[in-house]
């Protein structure tokens, strides 16, 4: 359906826990060295094949000072892993206690707080203990985290929580920069949070859907994905608020697009049909003709399937001109944050689009001979002025969603 | 879906007539009654519930599931748990063998029912799938609203579906967490709420729409973005005040109130404290569905529901287990439906953690 409205929305804020670090400086210093996170997988035992992944590496420092210890106690690593995102967000948008106020919440997350509730089922019914542990099972509901956002940085805006696997932060970007649009709110923190856990690993694993060795992103030989976790955070905001106050807007939320492929639970419909719908309506919300797209993040998960699917979107979209729009995957330095992949990616081509500097595909080696034309961005650094960027991502069940980033100033 | 049978007959009718379903379980069915595409054997129960909840609206609606395909519709689910089930069965198999079934992990995604509708129905769309604990029906009816009217699509639908579970029943059963009776929603005495499960879909459609096609339009209602109170993060706001003053405007002008209460005390206080704010002692017939369908995440989806089909009918059903003390001196309705002239009901949709999704729903014509 056509938007009446195209009203750009600010990105004033940004904030970040992944792989690569506990802030947005770690995650952009590795973007840019093309450094690949994907290691060993530490957090738990997994006897199946695949025994990496990208996993965050300290204890992240979260802001407690307005949650009661009994409940910080018992927040999952995925509410943490929110909570440090969004606090740096917010920090770094400059929000004092009356706009944290007014801040609406949009928030994406696949497993919650899953990593403690498995392990309280796995004892209880072990018999390690003799009652299941409710207080490590509080995590479960996935709204969690936004409640915990909310309660520890005072934002008592409108909240929603969404759960559509791996676009799960995407669409929760595109909830908030309609929220903002439509004038029912000013402020919206949109966050993705996600934490590795056995029952999502084994069941990728058993779907055999991971790669023994770092996942290889349009690479001929790809095999897989790698999982990931971590936490991104953007604060949007009305353009003329924030040039009111004098905020600095990192970027601009020019439009987005959702559609449904309505084919199969895991797989991708074979054209693409909801992805190319997606990209299509996101380009046509921002009133952007695909020749003004200066780069593409992909969803780029390493699949052998999304991979090729995916450049077949891109092909119907781009047409020819598609050689020359640097595409490339953050996912091959990341893994895949599943519920966080959206606002992760976001962050990322947020950055890229300000310091001119195109994330890179790691770990490519052979490119598929399918699409040996195109421009994957093999090589970290390379420096390129852009002022309109798309992100896309591809969930489970055939939800697409694509973001229109544009730089600040450029559009 | 409810514990009182499928279709909204079922539960209307049982509703007015104070059956009390034995377990909170939905009365079995034929899978294959809803379920027709080639992946109708894989589809767990709580996606079965949405998706049978869905064909249901649908011929309420006197819509042609064909006629509904497209890019034109959208979907809006919400669910506390999703699927319980499986994702336990699949968590023992783990823990015992070390093994992990390729077949069920699709299933263990929160937005499997959302998929599997889309499937089923070729809904193609704007699609979401929220979840808000105790307000995951009311959100997602919300946020279908948001979908017409911004225009995103000519119909949604829209609802929830959360399913009984023997783990889930275990885990807050040793947490004595549940009633050891019936039970009492709005009622001082009560020990607790009683698991139940189901779902409620509702066919969402612009007024002017509705109107041309010559549709049975049950009431209608206006997007509204929800709010939020300061909370504990895990349990129920204890500043009533908060939560009134953002259902004052709401209710102002309420007829009758469909309260998500369910005999748990902390969550019933806070509701029953709130609405005596903010209907400033007006007495407003209030009911609480829960008392006969049981406690579940999405449950508010057929509070929507009930509100909307009070509208159409002009009654108010009884809150089933509630004394004749009830809390805040609220006007329950008990014993009897209660005819009024009703114009406007409101769904309160409050969840843990201070989230509030209210609807106010308002007769037609």
């Amino acid at each position: 359906m056509p938007r009446a409205s195209t009203r750009a929305v600010a990105i004033t804020g940004l904030g970040a826990v992944t792989a690569l670090g506990p802030d947005v400086r770690a995650l952009v210093t590795g973007i840019a060295e093309g450094r690949c996170a994907i290691g060993p997988l530490t957090l738990f035992s997994h006897a199946g094949r695949c025994r990496i992944a990208a996993e965050v590496p300290e204890a992240v420092p979260v802001p407690l000072a307005a949650v009661a210890p009994a409940t910080a106690r018992r927040l999952s690593r995925a509410d943490r892993f929110a909570l440090a995102a969004a606090a740096e967000a917010c920090r770094d948008a400059g929000l004092d206690a009356a706009l944290r106020q007014q801040t609406a919440i949009a928030l994406g997350a696949t497993t919650g707080g899953m990593r403690e509730t498995e392990e309280a089922y796995r004892r209880r019914r072990a018999g390690e203990d003799r009652r299941f542990r409710l207080g490590r099972m509080l995590g479960t509901p996935l709204s969690t985290s936004a409640a915990a956002v909310s309660q520890a940085l005072g934002l008592f805006g409108p909240r929603v929580t969404f759960s559509t696997a791996c676009s799960s932060s995407a669409l929760a970007i595109a909830a908030a920069t309609d929220a903002i649009r439509a004038g029912r709110t000013r402020l919206a923190l949109a966050i993705g949070t996600d934490q590795l856990c056995r029952l999502t690993y084994a069941g990728f694993d058993a779907l055999q859907a991971l790669d023994p060795e770092p996942c290889r992103p349009f690479d001929g030989q790809r095999r897989g994905l790698s999982l990931g976790e971590g936490a991104a955070a953007l604060v949007l905001e009305d353009a003329d608020h924030a040039r009111a106050r004098g905020a600095r807007i990192h970027a601009l939320v020019l439009g987005h697009g959702t559609a449904t492929d309505a084919y199969h639970p895991t797989a991708p419909h074979p054209a693409g049909a909801g992805a190319v719908a997606a990209l299509r309506a996101a380009l046509a919300d921002a009133g952007v003709s695909p020749e003004r797209v200066d780069y593409v993040n992909a969803h780029g998960s390493g699949t052998p399937q999304n991979d090729a699917v995916e450049v077949g979107v891109l092909r119907a979209v781009f047409g020819r001109r598609l050689p020359r729009v640097p595409v490339s995957s953050t996912k091959s330095q990341l893994g895949h944050t599943l519920g966080a992949a959206g606002a992760v990616e976001a962050v990322v081509t947020v950055r890229a689009l300000g310091d001119g500097l195109l994330p890179p595909t790691v770990n490519l080696r052979t490119p598929d001979p399918a699409w040996a034309d195109l421009d994957l961005v093999r090589e970290p650094g390379r420096r390129v002025p852009l002022a309109v960027a798309v992100t896309s991502s591809y969930g489970f069940g055939g939800h697409n969603v694509t973001l229109v980033l544009g730089r600040a100033g450029a559009v | 879906m409810s514990p009182l049978g499928h279709g909204v007959e079922a539960f209307w009718s049982g509703l007015l007539a104070g059956r009390r379903s034995p377990d909170g379980a939905v009365p079995p069915f034929e899978r294959r009654s809803y379920a027709r595409s080639p992946l109708g054997r894989r589809i767990d129960r709580t996606s079965l519930l949405a998706l049978a909840a869905a064909r249901l609206a649908l011929a309420d609606a006197g819509l042609a599931a064909e006629a509904v395909a497209g890019d034109g519709t959208g979907l809006c689910l919400g669910t506390a748990l999703g699927n319980l089930n499986e994702t336990a069965s699949f968590l023992d198999r783990l823990f015992a063998r070390g093994a992990a079934n390729p077949l069920v992990f699709p299933n263990l995604v929160l937005n499997a029912p959302l998929a599997y509708v889309t499937i089923e129905l070729g809904i193609t769309g704007p699609t979401a799938m929220v979840t808000e604990e105790e307000a995951s029906g009311e959100a997602a009816i919300a946020h279908g609203v948001e979908v017409v009217a911004a225009g995103r699509a000519r119909l949604c639908l829209a609802g929830g579906a959360d399913e009984l579970d023997a783990t889930l029943a275990a885990v807050l059963g040793e947490a004595r967490l549940l009633t050891r009776g019936v039970p009492r929603p709005l009622d001082p005495a009560a020990d607790g709420p009683a698991l139940g499960e189901g779902a409620g879909v509702v066919v969402l459609e612009p007024l002017a729409a509705a109107r041309k096609r010559g549709a049975r339009i049950y009431a209608c209602v206006e997007p509204h973005p929800g709010f939020a109170v300061p909370a504990p993060v895990h349990g129920w706001a204890t500043d009533a005040g908060a939560v009134a003053a953002g259902l004052r405007p709401l209710v102002r002008d309420a007829d009758a109130v469909f309260a998500g209460a369910s005999g748990s005390p902390p969550r019933d206080t806070l509701e029953a404290e709130a609405l005596k704010l903010a209907l400033a002692g007006r007495p407003v017939p209030v009911t609480a569905v829960r008392g006969t369908t049981g406690d579940f995440g999405a449950a508010g989806a057929l509070d929507v529901a009930a509100a909307a089909l009070a509208l159409a009918t002009g009654i108010v059903p009884p809150t089933l287990g509630t004394g004749p003390a009830p809390r805040a001196g609220l006007a329950v309705v008990r014993e009897a439906p209660q005819r009024a002239a009703l114009r406007c009901a409101v769904v309160p949709g409050l969840a843990r953690g201070g989230m509030c999704r209210p609807l106010r729903l308002e007769a037609v014509g």
